[in-house]
Parts: C-alpha cells; structure tokens; sequence
C-alpha cells in the first residue's frame, strides 16, 4: 500500500533528474550526484523531524519549500520574459550564475531535498520506518538508474532551456505534493487571493473615494460582489499558478531570432533562420509539458483523492438554565479524536457547532463556521480539519485557535461527565459570526 | 563623482528596477501574510510609517521618469538620425547594424523600398526608409502614467489625513479647521445615471459673509478647505425625550443614528441606568424612501438589561406613552456620515488612469496596422552602414531589409548577380 502511495512522488523526482541532466549537459554527473544525494538527505531528514516534532511544523517546512520553490519561479519567469524583451543583447548576469557548477549543482540538491521531503512525508504516518525508509530507497535506485538510462537514450536536439528547466521542476515539485493535502499549496493560495482581492477592493473604493453600495445601482454592484467570491480566490489562484509557465513559453516563443543581416546568400539565412526557429520550438516542449503537469496539480488539489468525515449534526437541547449539555461517553465518544457535530436551535434560529478531541489531548468546542467564508462547515481529514467553502485546510492541532479560517472557538466548561455550553452564548456568537461573514460576501465592503 | 551620478543615473533609469522593487514588496506582502490576515493593511501600514519602504516605493516613480527622460531622448536621437541631422549615433537605437563596403552604391534603393510601401528620404550620403507610425506616444503616455500612479500611491501612503463627521441639516459644518457654513439643506434623490442610483446633495452656506454658497455631491468629490468631502453613510439626526417609571426625571439626547436604509438599527445608551434604546426606521408601506421624502416614522425597542420593555414607532414630532413610559421625538433632520480626507494622491492616481486608457487606444490600433519600421543607410568613415528597426511586423521588415543590403552589396560588386525583387 506505502510502495503504491509512492509511485507519483518517485516518479515525479526521476523525471526531475532526467530533466536536470538534459538541462546542463555538461555537468551530467556534477548534477545527477547532486540530486540523488539530495534526495536521500531530504528524506531522511523528513523521517527525523516528523520523529521529532510530530504535527504541523515538518509539514510547514516543506509546504514553505514547495511555495518558495514556486516563487522562485516566478523570479525566474518574469526575468526571462524581460531579458527577451530588451533590445540590447548584454550578457546577462543571470546565464553566467546559472552556468557556475556551483548554482547547477545547488539546484539540483534543493531541488533533491523537496522531491526526498515530499515523498518521506508521505511515509510518515507508516508503522516502521525503517522498511519504509528501506522501500523508498531501493524504488528510488531503481528509477534514478532509469532516469540516468533514459537520459542516454533521448536525442541530443531535446534541450531545455533554463526557465524551461525551473518551470518543469517546480511544476513537479507542485504535483508530488498535490497528493498530499496537507502539503497542497493551491488551495491556500485560492483563500489568500480571495483575502487579497476583498482587502485590494475595499481599499481601492475607500483610497479612490467612491461612494458606498447605497448610492451605486444594484445590477453595478452585484457586478463588484463577484470580486468577494470565492470564485475569484480559484481564478486568480489559477493566473498566479500558469503565469509562470506562461512567461516562460512567451519569453521562448518571442526570443529574437539570431540577427544574419551580415550574410549575403538568402538561402544561407533562410536556412540559419529555420534552424534557429527549429530549436526554438523543442525548446518550448518542456514548459508545455510542465503547464500540463501545473494543471493535473490543480486537479489534484481541487478534487483530492480524500474522503472526509462529515457526520450529520445531532440535534441538542438547552436546559431551563440555558445550558447545552453533551456526555463524554454514550452513543458518541466525543474523544475519540473526530469531529462530532450538534445542532441547537432556538425559536427562529439555529447554530451548528462541533466537539473535537485535539492531539494534545485537549477538548474544543467550535462554531462549524468560520470568520471569513459563509459557513458551509467542515470535514474532517488526516491531521486536518477542511474549510468546504475555501478548501483551507486548518491543522487538528490549531483547532481552537481563532482567526483566519480556523472555526470560531465557543467558551465551554468541560466537567467529568461531559461538556457544558451556554446556549444564548453559542446562538449570539453563530448569529455574529454569520451576519458578518455574509456582509462581507453580499455586500462587499 | 561624475562616475557615481554616471551609475545612479543607470540603476535609477534600469528597466529591472520596477520589478525589483515590485519583487520585494511582493516578498514583504508574503511575509506578513504568515503573521496576520490583514496582509494588505499592514503592508499599506507598514509603508507609511516606515521611511525605508517609503523610499523603495519612491523608486517606482523615480524609475518611470528615469525611463521616459531616456526613452524621449533615445526617440529623439533615432528621429534626428532618420532626418540626416544627427552628429553621432549612440548604440542600441536600432535592432541590428550591419557594414557594407565603401563601394557600395545606393542607386536604385529608394525606388526598391518604394515600392515595397516604404517612404524614403535622401540624406547625405545615404537613404532613410520608414513606414507605419510609431508608438512612442503611447509608451511616454504609459510611462507618464506609471509615474503618476506610483506618485499618487506614495502620496497617498505617507499624507492622507482623514477625519470624521457628522453633516446635520441646520447645524454648522464640521469642517477639517472646525466650524464651516451652515448645512442648510441635504437632498437624496434617485439619480437616473448609468453607475449611481442616488444623488446626494449637501448645500452649505459661506462660512464667512463673504464666502458664497457651496453645494457638494457625491462623485467626483468635492473639495472644502482642501479636503475631499467623501459621504459614507446616511443617518437621522434624532432629538429624545425619555422617562420610566424608575427614571422619573427623564434624559433627553441629540442622537447622530446610522440608521439607513429603513430597518438598519442603532443602540443609544442612557447613562446611568438599565436602559438601551435601539431605533430604525420604519419602511413606509407605499415603498417610498422616508429619508427622501422626510417623512420618517421612528421604530424603537426599549431594553432593560436584556428585556424588552416597550416597542413601539412614532413619527417624527410624535410621542408615545405606556406603561409609565414616556418617549417623544421632538426634532428629527436628514444626516450624512461624512469623512473629510486631505490626499492629492488621488488626483495623481485619476490622471493615471486616464493616460492608461488613452495610451492603450493609442498602442493596440497603431501596434496591430501600422507598426513603426525604419531602415536607415549612411556612409560613415570608409564603410557604408545600414541600421534596421522594427515596432512590429519584425520578420516582414527584416526581409525586405536583408533584400536591401543584397542589393547593395551586389551593385558594390559589379560582377554579381541582382536579387529578384
């Protein structure tokens, strides 16, 4: 079952070491080293850390790693798209860092670590580790011969050109760990473009002083309400996440052509003209590929082979004190590590809340809401609590925590026999939560 | 120290310089994301008040001046050299140069790239050829633009002064120096235009004998004693008289209530005592709006702690008495919440979109159906040199010179064939 899990990220990494040996071809084993050993280093310091600090914080170093890894994309994409724009053809400081055996054999470790980080982390929920460890050593031997194999194999014309060569890992990087949610970078950067675009709106409204919703036509602001969906968190996380690529393949397809205004023959230009052409386009079959490999990782990300524990809520009642009451044990163990759902209702009105047993050990209680999105509630998964309205995925350890999108915590007292809740509490706390999360999604400002 | 201005004219005027600076604001954005939710905020916060960012955000609009100061001189140089006129020819004005022989003769060149759509002009000892038009309009456009936009946006940042009022009919305006004109009438209309569906109007008197009438709107705003006159939300203006039955005494309050549109509710408190009064207004059944009509009815809850007492809506002037309860609302006028803002950023930032706009309709028509090519052929020392630059259309152009310096290099020499025309 562990070697099966492991097929997507082993393969990821192989095709990041073939890819780094066709782009620098003469540092081939300056570069293969580099990344074989990287790889084992990142693993095993996976394995270490997830041996030492359980919980969030590995995951966090090496979300942090993948999310710079694509950052520094974005350098790289935008760089590129600039030096094919200046009409002046400078030796660029970049291609002289780039081709510095240092730089080539740097990428290739960080590049290694990532690939090694990502796979052990998807070992580090497995019984035994060190057959894991052992699994995952001899499969990646196995692939990383066949990557050095099939390196010898591929024609000679098949060049990648530096951007083309960072767009292709990234993108790699960013499919192994779109198979683990917790290690999924698409998802949050949906909920912070969201974040971004509602801030960005409302400030560019209240700097550029225009009038309130009141005074603007309605059809003209349902039109601005769109801006304060969660739509537009995927869509602008959809432009953030192919730009990259994009400029690469832009930067590759407009590069200038060779100048042959100093040869007199016109075949003799035509024909230096179509080979420069020529070698263009081969270069632009890499970041096409990695595009593809971006858009399969947002698939992932967007429908994760995941099933979530959702249980419908079970109805409670308040007692003449006004005190909702739910027992430790019986039908439901409420601390039994997952997430238990309850509705209350109270004449007109209705709240939704959950108890959950944290891995500290520690009971919360909390809305089934948050203070950002409209509350269409939470499952739960590996390690996580997920948002269904924005897809953010809250660790099991910060439930209970309030702000961003963690559910909004409710004051309890938890006795030996079970957990009390005030009820007038629980309904004001819902009732303000949901007016203020439903203002800022209908009305914006 | 020549040599120092040399370098901090280069850094300043660098086309990498806007994405580094926007890089790092980018890098900063993102650190801040990891410790607040407020990322944009604290970021514009961080701004500011710091005089480091500040300055790195200063390098923004420095950077497009630098650009269009270099760009208009490079434009200008490249249209003294097509006229003849130029004494030396920097590098980097055209895409390529090449050199023929000294030979080589430039008879039949303009009649050649004449009838390729070119016109031509004879210079001293050469032929300059263009065709389309250019499209430095539009970028010295863009870049004026970014130089607003940037300038606006620091402006903005480091001077906005904002403060807050209440604009009352009958009362004096609460202006940024302290006592304006009087409010003497604020009207609320529907508007039948494309965006607003309201007008609002305040009309304020002089503050001063001298000083005329002055009405303001809503957008664009206007401007009084230097600050924009920005209209947030509207209200009531309501005069209360209450007593209970353990309030003998009574309390009587002028209340500024946000409490528009009908059914929005606001809580006044009455000091030393249990009691809380939450007021709206009552939506009138004939739909009309009571803040543009004037005909408002006050609906108000009357809460003891957290009990309700009494309910109830009274007209405005009306009063209402039950259960050894006594309310009245003697004087009830229109209201606006209004911000008094001191930011000329702004203006900065209007300008920069109109030049925005009008440079795109300048670029997309020019760069699709008549992008700017130029060939220019001089006779420099002992060589003859030919330069080549195209806006658009790059391959096309590049043909039709190449067949250009094939012609010349053949009449250069004699014994060669003519390239097919």
């Amino acid at each position: 079952m562990v070697a099966v899990k492991l097929i997507p990220h082993l393969l990821s990494w192989a095709a990041i070491l073939l890819l780094l040996l066709r782009g620098f071809p003469g540092r081939r084993p300056t570069v293969a080293a580099a990344n074989i050993s990287g790889f084992a280093l990142g693993a095993a310091a996976t394995l270490l850390l997830f041996g030492s600090f359980p919980g969030e914080f590995t995951f966090g170093i090496i979300r942090g790693a993948v999310g710079g890894s694509f950052l520094l994309l974005w350098g790289a994409s935008v760089a590129a798209i600039y030096r094919g724009a200046l009409r002046e053809s400078r030796s660029w400081w970049g291609s002289r860092f780039l081709n510095a055996p240092l730089a080539a054999a740097g990428g290739a470790l960080a590049a290694g670590m990532i690939a090694g980080g990502i796979c052990a982390s998807r070992l580090s929920g497995a019984d035994g580790n060190s057959v894991a460890f052992l699994l995952l050593a001899l499969a990646g031997a196995a692939l990383a011969g066949c990557a050095l194999a099939a390196d010898k194999w591929l024609p000679k014309s098949f060049t990648v050109s530096p951007a083309g060569l960072m767009s292709a890992v990234v993108a790699l990087l960013l499919f192994s760990a779109s198979y683990m949610i917790r290690l999924d970078i698409f998802a949050p950067l949906t909920m912070k473009v969201m974040k971004f675009t509602h801030d960005f709106v409302h400030q560019f409204f209240e700097s550029m002083l225009i009038p309130d919703h009141l005074f603007i036509l309605p059809y003209l602001w349902d039109y601005i309400g769109l801006l304060f969906g969660k739509e537009v968190g995927f869509w602008g996380g959809l432009v953030i996440w192919f730009t990259p690529a994009l400029l690469v393949i832009l930067a590759i397809r407009f590069e200038r052509l060779p100048s042959v205004a100093h040869i007199r023959q016109g075949a003799e230009r035509r024909k230096l003209l179509a080979a420069a052409i020529r070698a263009r386009r081969f270069l632009l079959l890499v970041p096409l590929i990695a595009l593809v490999i971006f858009a399969v990782a947002v698939y992932r990300s967007r429908f994760p082979s995941v099933e979530y524990w959702d249980p419908k809520p079970v109805p409670v009642t308040a007692s003449a004190a006004g005190e909702i009451f739910i027992p430790k044990s019986g039908e439901i163990d409420i601390e039994d590590g997952k997430l238990h759902k309850y509705l209350y209702k109270q004449g007109g009105k209705e709240a939704r809340f959950f108890v959950l047993m944290t891995p500290e050990g520690e009971l919360t209680v909390d809305l089934d809401a948050c203070a950002i999105c409209k509350p269409d509630g939470y499952g739960q998964a590996e390690g996580t609590v997920l948002c269904y309205y924005c897809n953010t995925l809250i660790p099991l350890e910060t439930v209970g925590k309030p702000g961003g999108c963690n559910p909004v915590p409710i004051p309890f007292e938890a006795k030996e026999d079970g957990v009390h809740v005030d009820a007038l509490t629980l309904i004001n706390t819902w009732s303000s939560t949901i007016q203020s999360t439903s203002r800022v999604k209908e009305e914006g400002k | 120290m020549k040599g120092l201005l040399h370098r901090l004219w280069a850094v300043a005027s660098s086309r990498v310089l806007s994405p580094v600076v926007i890089g790092i604001f980018l890098l900063i954005y993102i650190g801040i994301a990891f410790v607040t939710d407020e990322t944009l905020i604290a970021l514009m916060e961080f701004t500011s008040r710091s005089a480091a960012l500040a300055g790195l955000l200063a390098l923004l609009p420095l950077n497009s001046a630098a650009r269009l100061v270099l760009e208009t001189a490079s434009h200008l140089k490249r249209r003294r050299s097509m006229k003849g006129t130029a004494a030396q020819l920097p590098a980097g004005l055209f895409d390529e140069t090449v050199e023929l022989p000294a030979s080589s003769s430039l008879a039949d060149l303009e009649g050649r790239l004449g009838s390729r759509g070119y016109k031509t002009r004879s210079l001293e000892g050469g032929v300059a050829a263009w065709r389309g038009v250019g499209n430095f309009p539009a970028r010295a456009l863009y870049l004026a633009g970014c130089f607003c936009l940037f300038a606006g946006i620091l402006i903005s940042l480091t001077t906005r002064t904002s403060s807050r009022g209440a604009i009352i009919e009958g009362v004096r305006l609460p202006a940024p120096s302290g006592q304006g004109g009087m409010v003497e009438r604020i009207e609320f209309a529907k508007a039948p235009g494309p965006i607003l569906s309201r007008h609002l109007t305040l009309e304020v008197a002089g503050a001063t004998p001298g000083e005329g009438k002055k009405s303001f709107g809503l957008y664009p705003p206007s401007l009084y004693e230097g600050a924009f006159v920005y209209p947030r939300y509207l209200g009531v203006g309501l005069h209360v008289r209450f007593s209970a039955p353990d309030l003998p005494a009574g309390y009587e309050t002028h209340s500024v209530l946000a409490i528009y549109p009908p059914g929005k509710e606001a809580a006044a408190e009455i000091p030393d005592s249990p009691y809380q009064i939450v007021f709206s207004l009552a939506q009138p059944e004939d739909g009309s709006d009571p803040y543009m009509t004037g005909e408002m009815v006050v609906t108000f809850k009357l809460l003891k702690g957290k009990e309700v007492v009494l309910t109830g809506s009274v007209p405005a002037g009306g009063e209402l008495s039950r259960d050894g309860y006594h309310i009245s609302f003697p004087d009830t006028r229109r209201l606006v919440i209004t911000d008094f803002i001191r930011d000329y950023g702004v203006l900065l930032i209007w300008a920069a979109s109109v030049m925005f706009i009008v440079a795109l309709c300048i670029w997309l028509p020019v760069r699709l159906f008549f992008p700017r090519r130029e060939m220019l052929f001089a006779s420099e020392a002992d060589a003859l040199v030919a330069r080549s630059r195209a806006e658009g259309r790059v391959r096309q152009h590049g043909g039709v010179f190449h067949e250009a310096l094939d012609l010349l290099d053949a009449k250069g020499h004699p014994g060669s064939d003519l390239p097919p025309n």
